[in-house]
């Protein structure tokens, strides 16, 4: 792995610093992961990820400082804004394992701002029991099943725990995923398990157990980029509205509520982007208009994937 | 082909721990503008403005900063500060020596790149690569300043050529970049509307501005882009522009509404067509609405 840091390979800088030197490996395990990547690979674009943490009684160890749950919980305030940031049209959802139950904490939707104030609440939530990884996965596909055949779903387990307890055998379960094309990648906060690794393998995702927590956090930014189309993917054109900008100040235009503001704050804005087929109003983009169901985008929506599509050539280092 | 030439490196002198900004001025030279062709003599007002501008930006704070380049058809420089060693400058008329500088090495350099390249092909400005070069030239000031000085740092664009599609990718790349490191692009057209521009500064929170009347070039240079972003937003600007955000078919090069796109390349079209023709995926055809036969009425 080009992540391990060895004694050997750290050394210190001319003002005797060392952090320059793990930037460093860190710069440089990115770089050769750019340069594996193939240009002309399929992948799955729209991306809907199921996130699967781990609020078992595990999670209160203290090997991750603060605790596991409280750092993984910063970490994914990152990696959640971050992955809208770099995939603007998927949806997230989050679902959390404890006391041998599943919970679902927030739907799929592409919201960055929802789904970072859904998580960061987790906080107080008391660490009881034993996770249920069967109980979590059939939620989560339950979900995953009813979305059209382009959509690429996938699942990241976060699992701190060695132990699962599960109703029944978790090998049909696993073979659902397969046959539903469902991508389940996991990261190991403690040691590595079998069940994890076989879920892994079987689905096409990755197994990794964390070292540290950068390497925690290396591990989860991985999943940012967006995988390779799953073999059952099909193909398809979606239909798509590009709604204009609208910015009435001082007209007779009436004053109204976006149809999206029902449980936050409703505010009575004039700006706003509508519908091209119904109208309806929305004060961001992208979404998905809940009143005809036509998805809206804005052009550099599109125009931010295009970087995982036609890669840039690599940049090498010249000096001047 | 190392045609980059950068500016000699030296230490700058930012010592303050006051907040510093660097203004980078990318003046479109390229003689195929439209403008240009048909009148060449506006480049030296828009030179002399785009000078005084610049000397302006510094006279604001002794700790400003300043860079400029100049974007031709082939290739963009940075003309000041040069690549060669600062003039060694007198007083002249009373004028502050560092002005005097700005101005001779601009201008020096200028010509140097106007009379070195004269091709007689019309070739659209490279606009995009200008500020990957520029954003670079940033990259590199932050990384060498000293610790605890704040540096903000923006680009301001001015060029009189018409908006080209074909740069579309390295448009959005670099603008995509500039917003990751906080960097503010403004746009002073010239000549012609330039929505790709347009678009780009809204993403990085920058001004946008079409001069209506190119006379009076500096004043509206000094009026809209001479104050700092955060200033901005006291003073009484032109009103934002509606962004027109949306996107053109790849087939006709048409803004639609309502469009399709490929799940696979995210291309987008206007009219359903089975294969796309960026990536060649055949898509699963909607199931044809079954239209019931007609009963046929019996005629009495």
């Amino acid at each position: 792995m080009a992540y391990l840091i060895t004694r050997e390979a750290i050394k210190e800088d001319d003002e005797g610093f060392l952090e320059a030197s793990i930037a460093d490996i860190i710069q440089r395990a990115k770089r050769k992961r750019q340069a594996l990547k193939h240009g002309s690979q399929k992948l799955g674009m729209m991306r809907h990820l199921y996130i699967l943490l781990d609020c078992s009684d595990s999670m209160s160890n203290q090997d991750l400082k603060p605790t596991r749950l409280l750092c993984t919980l910063k970490l994914l305030e990152i990696f959640i804004e971050e992955f809208f940031d770099q995939n603007p049209i998927s949806q997230m959802g989050v679902i959390i394992m404890h006391n041998k139950r599943a919970e679902k904490i927030s739907d799929l939707a592409g919201n960055a701002r929802k789904h970072i104030k859904y998580t960061n609440s987790l906080n107080r939530t008391s660490l009881i029991g034993e996770p249920s990884l069967q109980n979590g996965l059939e939620m989560a596909l339950s979900s995953l099943k009813l979305l059209p055949s382009h959509a690429s779903r996938e699942i990241l387990v976060i699992m701190g725990s060695l132990t699962t307890c599960d109703p029944s055998d978790i090998n049909v379960t696993i073979d659902n995923l397969k046959q539903e094309g469902v991508r389940c990648s996991v990261i190991g906060l403690a040691a590595e398990v079998h069940v994890c690794r076989k879920i892994a393998n079987q689905t096409g995702g990755v197994y990794n157990v964390i070292l540290d927590d950068s390497h925690f956090k290396d591990l989860l930014f991985q999943q940012v980029d967006p995988p390779p189309a799953a073999m059952c993917l099909e193909s398809s054109l979606i239909k798509m509205g590009f709604p204009h900008q609208i910015n009435v100040e001082g007209s007779d235009e009436p004053l109204t509520i976006h149809v999206d503001s029902t449980d936050e704050s409703s505010k009575l804005t004039t700006g706003g982007y509508y519908c091209p087929q119904c109208f309806s109003k929305y004060c961001e983009l992208p979404v998905e208009c809940r009143a005809c169901g036509l998805t809206l985008v804005s052009a550099p929506h599109l125009a931010r994937s295009y970087h995982h599509l036609f890669s840039c050539l690599e940049l090498c280092r010249t000096t001047f | 082909m190392n045609n980059i030439v950068l500016p000699s490196e030296k230490q700058p002198e930012i010592t303050s721990t006051d907040e510093t900004s660097l203004l980078v001025v990318i003046l479109d030279s390229n003689p195929g503008q439209k403008m240009l062709r048909e009148n060449p003599h506006v480049l030296t007002q828009c030179v002399d403005s785009v000078i005084a501008f610049a000397n302006s930006h510094l006279m604001q704070k002794a700790q400003n900063k300043l860079a400029i380049m100049a974007c031709h058809s082939k290739t963009s420089q940075f003309i000041y500060p040069g690549p060669s060693k600062p003039l060694d400058v007198r007083q002249v008329d009373g004028q502050y020596e560092a002005f005097t500088i700005v101005e001779k090495t601009t201008k020096h350099n200028l010509a140097k790149l106007l009379s070195s390249e004269n091709s007689a092909v019309i070739t659209e400005s490279l606009l995009a690569g200008a500020i990957a070069m520029a954003l670079c030239y940033i990259a590199r000031i932050q990384r060498i300043k000293p610790p605890g000085a704040k540096l903000n740092c923006r680009i301001l664009v001015v060029t009189g050529s018409g908006s080209s599609a074909s740069q579309y990718m390295n448009y959005m790349n670099v603008f995509f970049t500039a917003q990751k490191q906080n960097v503010v692009i403004d746009v002073c057209a010239l000549d012609q509307h330039l929505s790709l521009l347009q678009q780009g500064c809204d993403i990085t929170n920058g001004l946008y501005l079409k001069v209506p009347q190119l006379q009076g070039l500096l004043q509206y240079l000094l009026w809209v882009f001479l104050p700092e972003p955060p200033i901005r937003e006291k003073l009484v600007l032109p009103p934002p522009v509606k962004v027109d955000y949306r996107a053109a078919c790849f087939c006709h090069r048409e803004l639609i509404d309502i469009g399709f796109v490929c799940s696979v390349c995210l291309s987008i079209f206007c009219k359903f067509s089975p294969i796309c023709t960026t990536c060649h995926t055949v898509f699963k055809v909607p199931a044809p609405l079954t239209v019931k036969p007609k009963k046929k009425k019996i005629k009495l």
